[in-house]
Parts: structure tokens; sequence; C-alpha cells
């Protein structure tokens, strides 16, 4: 695992590095890629280590983000304390839809997760005079000045916060316990786990993360409309956490910025990304459903391993 | 009154291709377990595979209608041999999670396929037959009444299928258990892949027939496939009879829905809105009961 440290160390220092060689083109890109690593890394949390394979993970990050902007614009509340609402609300959300869906397991889950966040976008786009429909409703920025450098730094830090946050957690018991819920939830309540207890558990802490995605992305980008919530951005989140590998945190968050860096830098065809995004979302499943990266760390992982096996032998 | 009876006709012409759908990931759902989330393109392919074998291979037509059910019975055979199979061995722990992922990344696939490929532009294929039915003051293109006919000739022909022949009742006893199954001699694999050809022909089959009265594009798949995901979910999964019901029920619902709710305009854009309502309600109230019987019977 020191291997695997070592490389995310790497990773970040490039991450820290980059806005003093890159353009301003490529700050605001990464800062846009963190917002994406935010929700796939916190929605692998959700589904491959609990198994609550939700559809509804983006209708979290704009209920953070329209919740803390309509605040701040209509009762003048300080950003800041905004931002903790928008949170607040996306963590009650959270734990209302985890307790609604406590019964429901696989594509249930998936229909209904589906079902409810394209009733929230449709309320954002009709309810217009809160929200200002499909015509978005412009948010005030944190930082003056024209760089997108502040809002790069902030959202690397809130990443990289959340994903310590996530481990910190996974590495307490409840780690074991999602997973337990995720192979056999009856068994797992035979052995004593509350099972209520961390399904709901673990939708409030990933719900509360995609809320601090929205709310960090509503002032960067200047705007929020419903178009957040379409399914085809949900699409784009899981392929992320998918491609990434959908049982490591780091890995999908990885992945979120590859997959978002590529687009980018190949947007002069098009379409044809998305059709290749599709492809490689099957083929990663079909062949890799660990994520690309568990086959690249695989030949790199491999020594220490067998040697763990033989120090326990 | 006219009016009305013309909007409840086209209503049931609608519905009817729903059913259509919906019967396809019934079939899909009761025999292999799996949730088809791409359904809607596979809906679109067999409208674009119809509208070409109609214009350039020059075929009448209602053959065009067949040649797309058969294109995209293969399409679904191999698909389900490629992606699908593994799912039945070890190799695959989760396999929930695994059918959502590959269904829905088949749909990321060719809906930005269908745009890179057929354009981004509608396109409409030729009419079966010009011209309307004129009964009193109601007028229905022959068109609506060729594709309501053919949906209750190939739902009618499903149910037959299904009760009548020795390949039918394999299917249904697959669905109502893989080791049974298995027992009395009966490969649960191919059926799988015949049932998910079966399902892909049907949604084909719809696309097809809805493609001379609503123009051909890409994205034409998404709001049929959400229509489809609430009937099966209203209906009962695993029940062609069911899918009916709920095609019907829910255009009831939306309609009332919007004829009740006090602010007019709000009332359009919340149209969509009141069938994901009726399935979130249903699977709170009825979780397992409509949708997942543990005996699916294909009726």
């Amino acid at each position: 695992m020191t291997r695997s440290h070592a490389v995310q160390a790497v990773l970040l220092i490039a991450a820290l590095a980059l806005p003093a060689w890159a353009g301003p083109y490529w700050v605001h890109v990464g800062a846009i890629a963190w917002y994406y690593a935010l929700l796939a890394s916190s929605w692998a949390l959700l589904a491959g280590y609990a198994g609550q394979f939700s559809f509804a993970h983006v209708a979290f990050a704009a209920l953070g983000g329209y919740a803390s902007a309509l605040l701040s614009l209509h009762f003048g509340i300080p950003p800041g304390i905004g931002v903790v609402a928008g949170i607040v609300l996306a963590m009650v959300a959270g734990a209302l839809i985890g307790w609604l869906v406590l019964r429901l397991t696989g594509p249930y889950l998936a229909l209904f997760t589906l079902a409810l966040s394209e009733i929230f976008r449709l309320m954002l786009v009709a309810e217009q005079q809160l929200t200002r429909g499909s015509l978005g409703l412009q948010v005030p920025g944190w930082f003056g000045g024209e760089s997108d450098r502040p809002y790069y730094y902030f959202g690397l830090s809130l990443l990289v916060a959340a994903l310590l946050l996530m481990a910190g957690l996974l590495r307490t018991r409840v780690g074991l316990f999602l997973r337990a819920i995720r192979d056999d939830e009856g068994a797992a309540r035979a052995a004593g786990v509350n099972t209520t207890l961390y399904k709901i558990l673990v939708f409030v802490v990933t719900s509360g993360l995609a809320g601090l995605a929205g709310t960090y992305y509503g002032p960067f980008v200047g705007i929020l409309t419903p178009s957040m919530v379409i399914l085809p951005e949900m699409g784009l989140v899981i392929a992320m956490a998918v491609i990434g590998g959908i049982e490591s945190l780091p890995g999908a968050a990885v992945g979120a910025v590859i997959v978002y860096g590529l687009s980018e830098l190949t947007r002069e065809y098009g379409q044809w990304r998305f059709v290749l995004l599709g492809l490689a979302l099957i083929l990663v499943q079909r062949f890799a459903q660990n994520g690309i990266f568990a086959v690249l760390e695989r030949p790199l992982l491999r020594p220490p391993a067998v040697e763990a096996e033989r120090g326990r032998g | 009154m006219d009016y009305f009876a013309l909007l409840a006709i086209n209503g049931l012409v609608i519905g009817l291709i729903y059913a259509l759908m919906a019967a396809g990931l019934t079939l899909i759902f009761s025999v292999l377990k799996v949730v088809n989330f791409g359904h809607g393109t596979l809906y679109m392919l067999g409208g674009y595979a119809s509208y070409y074998a109609i214009t350039y291979l020059g075929v009448p037509p209602p053959a065009g209608v067949v040649l797309a059910m058969v294109a995209l019975f293969a399409f679904g055979v191999v698909f389900e041999r490629l992606v699908l199979h593994p799912m039945y061995t070890n190799k695959v722990e989760r396999k929930d999670e695994y059918a959502i992922i590959v269904t829905f990344g088949l749909t990321v696939l060719l809906l930005n396929l269908g745009i890179v490929v057929f354009g981004p532009f509608s396109k409409s294929p030729p009419p079966f037959l010009a011209g309307a039915l004129i009964a009193g003051p109601l007028i229905i293109t022959y068109d609506r009444l060729i594709a309501a006919i053919a949906a209750i000739v190939l739902l009618s022909a499903l149910s037959w299928f299904l009760a009548r022949t020795s390949l039918g009742q394999a299917l249904d006893a697959v669905s109502q258990s893989r080791e049974s199954a298995a027992v009395i001699g009966i490969n649960p694999r191919r059926m799988y892949t015949v049932a998910f050809g079966l399902g892909s022909a049907l949604a084909a089959g719809a696309g097809a027939l809805i493609a001379p009265i609503f123009a051909l594009s890409p994205n034409m798949g998404e709001l049929p496939a959400v229509q489809a995901f609430i009937i099966i979910v209203l209906g009962g999964m695993g029940s062609v009879g069911g899918s009916i019901v709920g095609g019907i029920l829910l255009g009831v619902v939306e309609g009332l829905g919007v004829g009740f709710f006090p602010d007019p305009n709000r009332a359009l854009a919340y149209t969509e809105a009141f069938g994901a309502l009726l399935l979130v309600f249903t699977l709170l109230v009825r979780p397992t009961g409509l949708f997942g019987r543990p005996h699916a019977r294909l009726e």
C-alpha cells in the first residue's frame, strides 16, 4: 500500500504544481475537474462500497448549490453560512432518501432515485419565480478578480479533505459494515450490524459531500441551471467512477480528472468523445471491474502483496 | 366531445406503442432479472433501421419494420452473448450493478453514435399508407391505425408465443426458477439470449412503427424508455397484460394530474413529473408487490 500512497502523493504534488506551468485555460478545466472528482469519489463510496446504486447524486449537488445560492440571494446570509446550510440541507435530504429506500435494492433503487432526480429537475425548471428555471440562477463569485487559481486551490483542498474524511470513515468499523451490507445485507443484520443506521449514514455522508461539490460549483461557474441534474450528467459521474475504479475512492477521483481532462483535450472530436466514453464504460465493466488503475497497478503492487502473503504464512 | 374522443384515440395508439416497448422490457426483466437501461436506444435503432431499409434498400414499409426487428434481434443476441454473459458466471460479483452499468453504457454509446452517424436532425420515413380514415367526426391517419393494429398483433403474438409454444414455455419456466428449469433440461443461458433478443426486437418494432408518425431523432427513445420503466413498475414486472394496464394507468394519471393542478403554466412543466411520482409512490408502497413477484409469470 505504501507504493499506492506514493503514487497519490506524486499526483497531489502534480496537481499543486499545475498552475505554475499550465495556462489559465487548464486551471479552469482543473477547477471543474475537482467538482466531478468530488462527485465521482463520493458516489463510489455510496455505490461501490455500500452498494447503494443511486442515480440521484447530481441532484444532491444541485440541491446544495441552489440552496446556498438562494439563501444568500433572498435572505442576505453570508456565503459561508449559506454553504453550510446548503450542505446540511443536502445531508437532511440524504437521510430522508436513505430512509425511504431502506427496502429497495439493485435496479429498484436505481429506478427510484432516477425518478426522484427527474422530479427534482422538473421542479427546478418549473418553479421559475424561485430558481429562474432554465435561464439559470446567477451566483456571485467568492473570490474577486479574473483568475481561477483561488478556485483551483480551494476545490483541490476540498477534494483532498473529502477523500481524507471518507478514507478515515472507511478505516473505522463503518467501512467493514458498509461492505458487509453490500455483499449480503441479511447476513450483516444477522451478525449484529445495524444495517438501517449505516445505510442512512452513508447516504447522509455522500449527499453532504455532493452538496459541498454543488456549493463550490455555483460560485465558481457563476450560474446554476437545471441541466446539472440531467441524466447524461449523472452518466458522466458514473462513467468516471467506474473507469477509475468504483471500489477505490482515490481511483474514482483520478478517473474523474482523467475523463474530464481527456474530454477537454479532445474537444474537436465533438460527439465521438461520448461514443468512446460509452464504449469505455462497457469495456471497463466487462474486463476490469475494479477500474483501469487496478489493472495498471497490479504489476506495481504485486511484489509487496506476495511478501505480505508470505509474512502471514 | 369529438375532440376528446380524438385525443383518446391518439393516446391509445401511443399507449399501445409504449406497451409494446414495456412488454420487451418486462420479458428481459422476468427472464434475466435485468432492467435494461438501454431499451430506449434499441427503440431508436429500430426506427432508423427501418428508415434505412425503406429508403436505401427500397423495401416496402411493412418489410422495413420486420427487417428492423430481425436486425435488432441479432443485435440483442450479440450484446447479450458478448457483454451480459459473464454475469451468469462467478466472474461478476455484483450482478445488479454490473447489469445497470453495462446497459446504461450501451445508452451512452448508442445515443452518441446515433448523433454522429444519423445526424442530430430528425428524419421522416415514408408513410405505410398515405391518407386518413374518416369516420364521422373522427379522423385517424392510416399510419396511426396501422401502428395500433400492428402493436396489437405483436402483443397478441407474444402472448400466444409465451403461452403455447415450447420455447415460450421454456422462457416462462426460466423466469419462474432458473434451477428448476435447468433440472428439467432447459438451458437457462440460451433462454437469456433468446429473451434479450426478443426484447430488443420488440423495442425495435415499436420504434419502427412510430417512425412515420413522429420523426426519427437520436434521442427519440428517452421519453418512451422512461414511460416504459414507469409502466412496468405500475403494471407488475413480468406481465404483458400488466404492461397494457400500466400504460393506460399512466396516461390517465398524467392527464388528470395536469387537469387538477391549480396553476396551468406549471402544470404543463410538471407533466413528466406525474409519471415519475407514480413510479416513486408505487415503489414505496409496494416495493416488491407490483414490481418483483417471486414467480413473475408471463401472461
